[in-house]
């Protein structure tokens, strides 16, 4: 599994965590204070890697989460086909296909770079 | 829990946060102890309600307990408008319990209303009070910066500031004598827009359909001296945000609050503006409740909010 355990304590604006079993890129991150009794919370707000979808907790600060192991990558453009295009890993020369992005203009031997988790990836 | 309140957070259609708020109350303070107090003296409430044959039991409300305050407002106000944005975001109606009337800023900047009805004794227009912006006297003049416009039903008193502040085209002003037939033509122009289209409170009906103004004296129960130039379109033309401040009870019916106003209203006036406005609320809350009477305060409070939930539910469905 590519991802580790931290707190909540732990995590910052900017940072990857997974919300709803789904990677996250935290763009909201505040605390509440403890009180005599009962632990800080945190509310975390986080939009989705992949799927762009804003998601979110609140949870005591010393409460266990996983935060997913997102890898930036180079890759270099193969072929074009209509709406998808062929990329190859320019280290591991690995191929798969990406689905162009909205605004993106790739021509053949560009090279992009691009996030991955698992089998999910995304052109940045 | 508040009564009946036990829906599991995931599936609830209303989510009630306790934001026992309590460092600028300049009076009586005691609101910390607001939502609790609520919760207690509503245990006696029947679950049927018989105005719309509903069950509170049934209609999905989540109580998600208290945000433990503390002394930063503007950082606790923030972190409440976060949980408050995130029940939104799941499709529910956050309910803040509080609490000094300065929670309701987290709850009108969570939702961001097109209006902010506020049942209050006070103008709560000040810029500021005791050299303090954050203060539950400047409630209604904040929230003005997200609103376009304030109705205050039941105010009383203010500073000579506020009431020129409250001359503003954005201000509306219902004074306790007029409470009583404004909110009779409230409900004459509410219930000819739940009859003509009946759609969720959530998805309010355009006003452009509506023709409010243009036979509103043919209703023989409507009022047609009061208000005639009241623009009933922008209250039921967009978001609206109700805020219950229990002092706009007279005092003898709500003591525990933090500055009592006399020649207030009664708490059937109150349940009426609260029955007639849910159905086109996308925003409400319950403030100013402290434990310094017999319950008188945080009973009517409940009730209202019970009254809010009913009546909102109903319309819903």
């Amino acid at each position: 599994m590519a991802r580790q355990q931290t707190e909540v304590r732990d995590l910052q604006e900017g940072s990857y965590v997974m919300i709803d079993d789904t990677p996250c890129q935290i763009n909201a991150y505040s605390t509440a204070k403890p009180g005599k009794h009962g632990s800080a919370k945190a509310r975390v707000e986080g939009r989705g890697v992949f799927d762009e979808r804003k998601r979110n907790f609140t949870q005591p600060v010393d409460a266990k989460v996983w935060v997913p192991i997102v890898d930036r990558k180079q890759g270099q453009v193969i072929n074009i086909d209509g709406s998808d295009m062929q990329v190859m890993d320019l280290e591991t020369y690995e191929t798969f296909p990406m689905r162009i992005p909205d605004g993106m203009d790739p021509s053949p031997d560009d090279e992009i770079e691009y996030l991955e988790y698992e089998d999910q990836r995304k052109v940045v | 829990m508040f009564p009946g309140a036990a829906a599991d957070r995931n599936v609830a259609d209303y989510v009630l946060l306790g934001a026992p708020l309590d460092v600028s109350t300049t009076f009586q303070p005691g609101t910390r102890f607001g939502p609790d107090r609520i919760r207690q003296h509503a245990r006696t409430f029947d679950d049927f309600d018989h105005h719309t044959g509903l069950r509170f039991s049934d209609l999905g409300v989540h109580d998600g307990g208290d945000l433990h305050a503390w002394d930063d407002a503007a950082e606790y106000i923030g972190f409440l408008e976060g949980m408050l944005s995130d029940v939104r975001d799941d499709g529910a109606l956050g309910i803040p319990i509080g609490g000094e009337h300065t929670v309701s800023l987290a709850g009108v900047r969570a939702f961001d209303p097109d209006v902010f009805v506020c049942l209050d004794a006070h103008l709560d227009l000040r810029s500021e009070y005791d050299g303090n912006p954050m203060s539950h006297a400047t409630i209604t003049r904040q929230a003005l910066d997200v609103a376009d416009r304030a109705i205050i039903v039941g105010a009383r008193t203010g500073s000579e500031d506020e009431w020129e502040r409250a001359s503003e085209n954005d201000v509306t002003v219902i004074p306790p004598d007029e409470v009583t037939a404004w909110t009779s033509e409230l409900q004459v122009q509410s219930n000819r827009i739940l009859d003509q289209k009946p759609a969720p409170a959530s998805n309010p009906v355009s006003t452009s359909d509506l023709d409010l103004d243009s036979d509103s004296d043919s209703d023989s129960d409507s009022n047609s001296d009061l208000n005639l130039n009241f623009d009933w379109g922008s209250v039921f033309g967009g978001d609206v945000y109700l805020s219950v401040d229990i002092d706009g009870a007279d005092p003898a019916f709500a003591p525990g609050t933090g500055t009592m106003e006399p020649f207030g209203l009664m708490p059937r006036e109150m349940h009426d503006v609260v029955r007639a406005l849910a159905p086109h609320c996308t925003g409400f809350d319950v403030v100013e409740v402290n434990d310094r009477d017999d319950g008188q305060a945080a009973a009517l409070a409940g009730k209202l909010l019970r009254a809010f939930v009913y009546e909102h539910a109903a319309r819903s469905e």
